[in-house]
């Protein structure tokens, strides 16, 4: 009750007003903005047609959580009329389809958005929710019933989307993310870490119920905890194919926010889920829809040379932090590999697992300041990255898979000497 | 006032539409006549309508349940003769009820001796009265309206060997209305019930009467050049008499049957009625709204017919696919209810028998603009009979007590007409008139008080109509405005209790008179206007200032 409670507090007088008008709906989708005119118009449109299309009979709401917007995004996601979608796609809407939208105070963050989307979901007794990113630029409609139908048919609690990416595309979920949560948590979530995702209310409640909301974050990858509290809940997850995912492009100076939300987030999660994951062994298949990725081969300039030049630099410069963080052996190794040329550099697969796990126990133990460690592993990655990039350079797309079924198996493996160093420090 | 002083009488009209042979059985035949129907005059009169629209009486081989006329100037002598009609008519006129009668003009029963004449020689002078043809390939754009039963429009007749016209059942075919002996036969058949005294006529099945190549045969110019001189002859010899037109089309369709005033003084409008059912079940008033929006402006002497259901199926014609889809799925999963494109239930049953439902539903009907009609037993309640063929469930005898033949007849029940509803839910045991008179809070005595309200103000009848838009979705709201006189209506179509900000800002300063009780509610400020309302409630607000 007293979370309840402080939903309703969390949310202004004029939105739940509008939530009000809403009432109860089966279908919610929910639209985290900031300053996303650009594309805002054209997804609103979509996903109106997507729920013309999918969800014809369902009640349905658009929820837009901004988080300050200066270049009217809020306007054109209320705006968007459904008779703009009708005339090109011949849809018919049976009901009133809202469009409703609310600026929290703080500064753009999706933890609150995302909170907010949720504490909607809540009041509004949402049967399915979804979430989507304003920057899907190539958003289908048929999203919606992908997302939104393992929920409302199959009972499932969680869907999050697998993609057609290209093999050097999401390197950070590739090497990391995707093999650490399978081997840790022992489900094989291919996008943990994802702006796109459909949940249902019992998840969406747990999760409101049971965030620290206040921890200063701004609710940094909150959708990777969102996916974590779903496998720590025992929630049911499924995966469904999306098709190919544009994205905008990242600088290299975007590495060290991408690692805070992703890896900062998932050694976060560690610590209180640890009986949950240290119980763990192996890993399952998580059901899926359509494919389980696709893989694109087309070539893609990538600058390598800069990428082991920045890890050998990094080697070097942040010895010292290392020293805390890393094992003797390891980091020998590391600065081993750091003086090899390009053709015999290699970081291999085992080492790369041991630096990660280090770092994790690391991270628990607050060696150093815990931003300072994350920002620590971004030279390292970059190490790891190349490898990746010299390994497959000329693979296929199934030797792309094999690569990384066997980094997995890899993280897999070496699961207890994290759980050595976890318990040793108990 | 005398009853034809008042040109305009059908604007304030709650009309009860009654089929005599349902009724009331005066004679132990066991099927419904005109003594019985006035029998009964004195309890229409109680309950507060003021006209009554009864289906067809004339003689007939019902096959069509009367559609199918065998001879226009005179009675089926099942419901007794043209001078217990006349008698009826006087009892009628003597309460302040006026009277619409049936008038089929498309076409007549195969039984009809204009037919017999037509069919037996290609030279008979009546041959030309029909519509023949050789082939059975003319009018191929004409779509079939009585899909379960017909596969095409032309039928073969063996005896003249030649194909004629039929829009509906086989055995109805049409009349040829470019043969001026057929239109001024028509006109004397209107006349012969005109100058007997009979208020009004619902013409049946006005959009078919010409046929034209290359057209879809319904709307035509030509069948609107008769429609209007038939006006322009009933406004010459019988001013204060009113056509009302079953057309069963898109709002923009029918708007030509208005004519500038000069066609028809009513038409029923077809395509809400469904929507009314959709925007219940939806708990949106989106369907209402949008179709009324899409209804134009008719000239100031014309009316609106609304109804929410009648002697036929719930006709989803003027819907579209995705929306009949829901319909059906919403309202007659048991496919046996389906016929047609449309849905063969009553209201109460369709609504599952859910009072406030049922209420809300009649308080839409008398408060949105149009005539109300009301179909017989449907104040009460009354349920229906899947069981029985064609749209025969939905004409049962009307139940007036839970004693032998539920009062309608002591006939032994097996030379009724039609068996009564017998079911625990809606038998005649269990909901009739007599029980609902002696129960102060029965639908029976609901609907008499709503009557009564809504006769206290011209306003629903005559008046303009306003929507407000409230945010929330789940409430329809729209003022009613005749003069200074300002009426808010206020409907929740969720079956949840909701809570309403309306925007009056354009009322300041009046206060709410809730109608049915007549208490006040708060002054109208700048602000919204919170109403908080209960699942399915409605109310009526006569805003007044002070």
């Amino acid at each position: 009750m007293e979370t309840k409670l402080a939903e309703e507090t969390f949310l202004t007088d004029d939105f739940l007003r509008q939530l009000i008008n809403v009432g109860e709906v089966d279908i919610l989708v929910g639209l985290p903005t900031h300053n996303n005119a650009k594309t805002i118009g054209s997804i609103v449109h979509t996903i109106q047609s997507g729920i013309l299309q999918c969800f014809p009979r369902e009640r349905a709401v658009i929820i837009n959580a901004d988080g300050g917007s200066r270049d009217g995004s809020t306007e054109l996601v209320t705006g968007a009329s459904i008779d703009d979608v009708r005339p090109a796609s011949n849809l018919y809407a049976l009901r009133t389809l809202h469009a409703i939208s609310t600026q929290y105070a703080s500064s753009p963050a999706s933890g609150v958005a995302l909170r907010t989307i949720l504490a909607a979901a809540e009041l509004l007794r949402a049967k399915a929710c979804v979430v989507l990113s304003p920057e899907s630029a190539n958003i289908e409609p048929e999203w919606l019933a992908k997302l939104l139908h393992p929920v409302r048919r199959d009972g499932f609690d969680l869907v999050t989307p697998t993609y057609r990416r290209h093999k050097f595309e999401g390197l950070l979920i590739t090497n990391l993310l995707y093999p650490m949560v399978r081997a840790l948590y022992g489900v094989g979530i291919r996008e943990a870490y994802t702006p796109e995702f459909g949940f249902s209310s019992r998840l969406g409640s747990h999760f409101l119920a049971q965030n620290a909301w206040n921890d200063g974050t701004g609710g940094t990858g909150v959708e990777l905890r969102f996916a974590l509290a779903a496998i720590a809940g025992g929630y049911r997850i499924c995966q469904s194919f999306l098709g190919e995912k544009d994205h905008i492009e990242r600088h290299a100076a975007d590495l060290v926010p991408a690692l805070r939300q992703t890896v900062g987030t998932l050694f976060s999660a560690l610590e209180p889920d640890f009986p949950v994951w240290s119980t763990v062994a192996g890993s399952r298949p998580v059901p899926t829809t359509g494919a389980d990725q696709e893989v694109l081969l087309e070539p893609l300039r990538v600058n390598r040379k800069r990428l082991r030049e920045m890890f050998s630099t990094g080697v070097a410069e942040l010895e010292s932090v290392f020293e805390s963080i890393l094992s003797p052996s390891t980091l020998a190794e590391l600065q081993r590999i750091a003086r090899q040329g390009e053709e015999e550099f290699h970081y291999s697969g085992e080492l790369w697992v041991k630096t990660v796990y280090e770092f994790a126990a690391a991270y628990q133990r607050s060696v150093i300041s815990r931003d300072h460690i994350i920002q620590a592993l971004a030279p390292i990655f970059r190490g790891r990255a190349f490898t990746f990039l010299m390994e497959n350079r000329d693979a296929s797309a199934e030797d792309v898979e094999n690569n990384i079924e066997g980094l997995c198996l890899e993280f897999e493996r070496l699961k207890p000497y994290l759980l050595q160093m976890w318990k040793s420090r108990e | 006032m005398p009853l034809h002083q008042d040109v305009l009488w059908y604007k304030d009209a709650i009309v009860y539409q009654v089929h005599v042979r349902t009724f009331q059985d005066s004679n132990g035949d066991g099927i419904g006549d005109f003594p019985g129907l006035e029998e009964k005059l004195d309890y229409l009169l109680e309950l507060g309508i003021n006209a009554i629209w009864l289906m067809p009486f004339f003689p007939s081989p019902l096959r069509d349940d009367g559609y199918d006329i065998a001879d226009y100037s005179t009675v089926h002598s099942s419901y007794g003769t043209l001078e217990d009609f006349r008698k009826l008519l006087g009892s009628a006129h003597d309460r302040g009820i006026r009277v619409i009668i049936e008038m089929v003009l498309n076409h007549t029963s195969d039984q009809h001796p204009w037919f017999q004449e037509s069919r037996s020689s290609k030279d008979n002078p009546r041959r030309d009265w029909y519509v023949w043809s050789d082939t059975n390939t003319r009018y191929q754009g004409t779509r079939i309206i009585f899909l379960d039963a017909e596969t095409s429009n032309w039928a073969w007749d063996p005896i003249s060997t030649s194909y004629y016209w039929h829009r509906f059942f086989s055995h109805q075919p049409d009349l040829n209305y470019d043969n001026p002996a057929v239109r001024e036969q028509m006109w004397n058949v209107m006349k012969f019930w005109l100058e007997m005294g009979v208020d009004a006529f619902r013409l049946d099945a006005v959009p078919y009467l010409v046929e034209r190549e290359g057209t879809n045969c319904e709307n035509l110019l030509e069948t609107h050049e008769i429609l209007k001189e038939l006006r322009r002859q009933l406004d010459e010899h019988f001013p204060g008499r009113m056509l009302l037109a079953e057309a069963n089309q898109w709002p923009a369709d029918l708007r030509p049957y208005f004519g500038d005033g000069d066609e028809f003084h009513m038409a029923f409008h077809f395509p809400l009625m469904p929507r009314m059912f959709m925007g219940l079940k939806l708990e949106d008033r989106k369907p209402i709204t949008e179709i009324l929006q899409q209804t134009p402006e008719i000239p100031p002497s014309c009316q609106w017919s609304l109804f929410l259901r009648n002697h036929d199926e719930l006709t989803l014609e003027m819907v579209t696919d995705e929306e009949r889809d829901y319909m059906y799925d919403m309202y007659a999963q048991d496919k046996t209810m389906r016929l047609n494109l449309g849905i063969r239930r009553r209201l109460a049953p369709l609504l599952n028998n859910d009072r406030r439902r049922i209420e809300l539903m009649n308080g839409m009907l008398m408060s949105l603009p149009g005539t109300p009609i009301i179909y017989y037993g449907d104040e009460i309640g009354m349920g229906d009979n899947i069981n029985l063929g064609d749209r025969n469930g939905v004409r049962t005898p009307m139940q007036w007590s839970g004693e032998w033949n539920g009062g309608f007849s002591a006939a032994d029940p097996e030379h009724l007409y039609a068996p009564l509803i017998q079911d625990p839910v809606y038998g005649y045991p269990a909901v009739n008139v007599l029980r609902q008179k002696a129960s102060e809070h029965s639908l029976l005595n609901w609907m008499r008080s709503i009557i009564t309200v809504r006769r206290s103000t011209a306003v629903f009848g005559r008046g303009s109509i306003e929507f407000l838009y409230p945010a929330n979705h789940r409430i329809l709201a729209y003022v009613r405005r005749l003069g200074n006189e300002a009426v808010l209506v206020v409907n929740n179509l969720s079956g949840t209790a909701q809570a309403v900000e309306l925007d009056l800002r354009r009322y300041k300063g009046n206060i709410l008179i809730e109608m049915s009780g007549q208490n006040m509610f708060p002054r109208v400020g700048d602000q919204p206007y919170l109403l908080t309302m209960g699942p399915y409630q409605f109310y009526w607000f006569r805003l007044r200032r002070v």
